[in-house]
């Protein structure tokens, strides 16, 4: 009984995502073809290549809501540069060390000032998209060159770069996460700070690491999503991240820190993405996909919170 | 069960109640009654079903078959709710307050006395104040609970179930986290309670308390009853033998001898960090134990926490094997070869979730890691295999959370995780708290072992009977100050007990 849980915990999204697949490839016209799933995936990538170091955050015992405002912030920093050097290299590095350094804002924040997370970047998130503003001068942004829209639209072997960065994002998170000295500390300082920390373990250093990841992750994304869109927009919107979370949280990674994969974030996204497809082939009213997508989130945390109930 | 009634009235009993946990039988047919005034104390090792029984008198978990009657009457207690309606209430290990919130508060939660829709603060202040006076214990009413002592604390968990009308209160370990100034207190106060008509039922690892306070002694080992006998006809040998099911014998090896020629390895002069501890000086020879006892809060977990780096002190220094030892951060000290087994193995030691494995090589991943493969799982593996078979831990493979691990195997995984290091010194904080007999004898084996291949020990404890049996040397600390330093015979009870009692 308690191995079916156990097991259900650890796989129960993926068994779920598949069924979810085959039901749809089944009764849905237009699912099961492979411009359509082509098509999934390319839209997935943006979400995935965030999500997958949000699970290393939240594994380790935080949260980050700035993500949206480094999604936003960072391409504008990239299309500045590609508008001053014409250099597209150029604008994708300045892009992603940007969002490094608004992680490691955020991470000297929360690790050295100790305020709660969620608080901190919530702070931070204002500063960071008001500085959108100041960089684009409150106006969209565009490139010069054809070079930058080539960054997530390139095709190999009929698949977008986009859905080739996202797979090499989520490749290198798990190994980071699993493999590694420093995943290991991720999970022991999620897990129990106070035992990490007797037990050699920088827990400061590991928290900075987590947050700085996120914020190159972050960036990454928004460089992608606005070369697929040709264009960067100042903005205060904050959905990306809250999509971000969405995935993590129905992949069952625990809210409360050292519990969580990155695997499962990714087959919760996909879960995700096709139920999102499924309604729109079947062309049911949106407003059903947000009812239904709140069911979903609050059935995930509450099997984490049921689970942990019965093991206490 | 009726042959030992005499004449009390019986008022909970329980008839051939079982409870399980998934494969685990926590409780087999188990008949035992409890009655009114009575101190019934519940005896036996980590997993034989004492706290299991308190969980089932508290509602906490239901029993899977057989039945519990109150007052002769079946009784259902399906909720912790339905508990408290029937007057059972439990004083636990870790408190349930609210910190921030004052005592009067924190004893009328729930039961506060209104006019109208509004609460009346001074009726449910007048209301508590007769509680206390009824039971002759007195916690200024506005004091905020987070700012009283742990044992001032307890008092008002215990005066908010007396607020309730409790007609029986479960004591879970109730002085696990108590001096023993502050224990004795309790004892009385317990005492006091039964006599005024209160049934208690007493769960406790100390075998003297349970002797000294108890009239009724039930004795348990792996979910079953051995016996309920009256406690005057029970010796702390007898209650030994029948809680493992073998001779007592020496819980302690025989002690090493220490070269006296061997070197020293650690020396503190002078250490001191404000509000903690102040001006501490000693020597710790290799292969040498030595106890630092003294009473909880009297600096001395704060002094090891220094030594291991873990707080920076104030002033003075430390040598390590002759040199001067600057602490930085833990990781430091373990590389140095420091080691420590903390106090609170669930809050200070592991990471429940996570597997044997990955608790033990914790510390060490560096010398398992390699830029190019990342963790080189394979000789990690090895490593913690005869680790944990050379400290005996019983496990259902290294790949499983340790939080499926009993207590003593919990405690075992850190010495294991110690042991990976080979360390020069070991620093174990209450080494043996909480677990069973089986698993102390093994723990002091280990210590002995350590101590035996010139490994030195400072061994912190508050239980006298771990010093004496263990240590070469003590020092007793109170206040933050080493007061008395025993040698060999010197180590005795009394010595200790009046050192740690001393008044500046």
């Amino acid at each position: 009984m308690n191995n079916a849980l156990e097991y259900s915990k650890k796989h129960g999204i993926a068994i779920i995502t598949i069924l979810l697949f085959i039901v749809l490839a089944l009764t849905t016209d237009g699912f099961f073809t492979e411009r359509n799933l082509r098509n999934i995936l390319d839209q997935q990538s943006t979400i995935l290549i965030a999500a997958s170091f949000m699970t290393i955050v939240i594994i380790s015992g935080n949260f980050d809501i700035s993500v949206s405002s480094i999604f936003v912030v960072s391409p504008l920093f990239a299309l500045y540069v590609e508008n001053a050097t014409g250099n597209i290299f150029l604008a994708v590095i300045a892009g992603i060390l940007i969002g490094l350094a608004m992680g490691a804002f955020n991470a000297i924040v929360v690790t050295y000032f100790k305020v709660n997370s969620f608080i901190a970047t919530l702070a931070t998130s204002f500063m960071f998209f008001g500085l959108g503003y100041l960089i684009s001068d409150r106006s969209l942004m565009r490139p010069m060159g054809d070079a930058y829209q080539q960054i997530a639209r390139t095709k190999f072997f009929d698949i977008t770069s986009a859905t080739w960065l996202a797979i090499g994002v989520v490749i290198i998170a798990s190994i980071i996460l699993t493999r590694t000295r420093f995943g290991r500390n991720v999970f022991a300082t999620g897990g129990n700070q106070e035992a990490a920390r007797l037990a050699g373990v920088s827990v400061s250093r590991v928290q900075a690491a987590t947050f700085i990841l996120l914020g190159g992750a972050s960036a990454l994304a928004g460089i992608v999503s606005s070369s697929r869109s040709i264009s960067a927009q100042p903005s205060d919107d904050f959905s990306f991240v809250f999509a971000v979370l969405t995935a993590v949280i129905v992949g069952g990674t625990s809210i409360a820190g050292g519990k969580g994969a990155i695997w499962r974030t990714v087959a919760a996204a996909f879960f995700l993405a096709f139920m999102s497809n499924g309604f729109n082939l079947n062309q049911i009213d949106p407003l059903w996909q947000r009812i239904i997508l709140g069911l979903v989130i609050v059935i995930a945390v509450a099997i984490d919170s049921w689970s942990q109930r019965k093991n206490a | 069960m009726e042959k030992h009634n005499n004449n009390a009235k019986a008022f909970i009993s329980f008839d051939k109640v079982s409870k399980s946990f998934g494969a685990t039988k926590a409780l087999i047919n188990c008949s035992v009654s409890f009655e009114v005034g009575k101190i019934h104390a519940l005896v036996g090792e980590n997993g034989a079903g004492k706290s299991t029984l308190g969980k089932l008198i508290l509602g906490v978990h239901k029993h899977d078959s057989g039945s519990i009657k109150i007052d002769g009457k079946e009784s259902f207690l399906s909720s912790p709710r339905e508990s408290v309606k029937q007057g059972l209430v439990g004083i636990s290990q870790e408190l349930s307050l609210l910190p921030d919130r004052s005592v009067v508060d924190n004893i009328a939660i729930g039961r506060e006395t209104t006019i109208g829709p509004f609460v009346s603060n001074k009726q449910t202040l007048e209301k508590v104040e007769a509680v206390m006076e009824k039971y002759d214990l007195y916690i200024e009413p506005s004091r905020v609970v987070g700012s009283l002592s742990v044992a001032d604390q307890q008092k008002v968990e215990i005066l908010r179930a007396l607020n309730t009308n409790a007609r029986l209160i479960v004591f879970d370990e109730p002085t696990a986290r108590l001096a023993s100034h502050e224990a004795d207190q309790l004892h009385n106060l317990v005492h006091s309670l039964a006599k005024s008509g209160t049934a208690v039922v007493y769960i406790s690892h100390f075998l003297e308390e349970v002797l000294k306070i108890s009239d009724t002694i039930t004795l348990l080992r792996n979910g079953e009853k051995v016996r309920t006998e009256p406690t005057s006809k029970e010796t702390k040998k007898s209650l030994i033998e029948g809680m493992t099911g073998r001779d007592a014998g020496n819980l302690f090896p025989k002690k090493p001898k220490i070269n006296e020629k061997s070197e020293v390895l650690l020396k503190v002069k002078s250490l001191s960090r404000a509000n903690e501890f102040k001006d501490v000086s000693f020597e710790i020879k290799k292969g040498e134990i030595l106890g630092i006892a003294g009473l909880v809060g009297s600096g001395r977990s704060e002094l090891a926490h220094a030594i291991y780096g873990n707080r920076m002190p104030d002033s003075g220094s430390i040598e390590l094997n002759g040199k001067e030892f600057i602490t930085k951060n833990v990781a430091h000290s373990i590389k140095n070869g420091m080691a420590m087994v903390p106090e609170s193995r669930r809050d200070q030691g592991l990471i429940l979730e996570r597997s044997l494995l990955e608790n033990t090589s914790l510390p060490y991943l560096e010398q398992f890691t390699s830029w190019i493969y990342g963790l080189n799982k394979n000789d990690e593996y090895s490593e913690v295999d005869d680790s944990c078979k050379t400290t005996m831990i019983k496990h259902g493979g290294l790949e499983k959370e340790v939080q499926y691990l009993s207590g003593g195997n919990q405690q075992k995984v850190l010495f294991a995780r110690a042991a990976m290091n080979k360390p020069k010194l070991l620093i174990a904080d209450e080494p043996t708290r909480g677990v069973d007999i089986g698993a102390k004898q093994v723990i002091y084996e280990l210590i002995s072992q350590l101590s035996k291949v010139g490994e030195a020990v400072l061994l912190i404890s508050s239980e006298v009977e771990e010093i004496i049996g263990m240590a070469h040397r003590t020092l007793v600390m109170s206040r933050g100050k080493v007061v008395a330093e025993l040698k060999g015979n010197q180590i005795t009870k009394s010595a200790i007990m009046e050192a740690a009692f001393e008044q500046d």
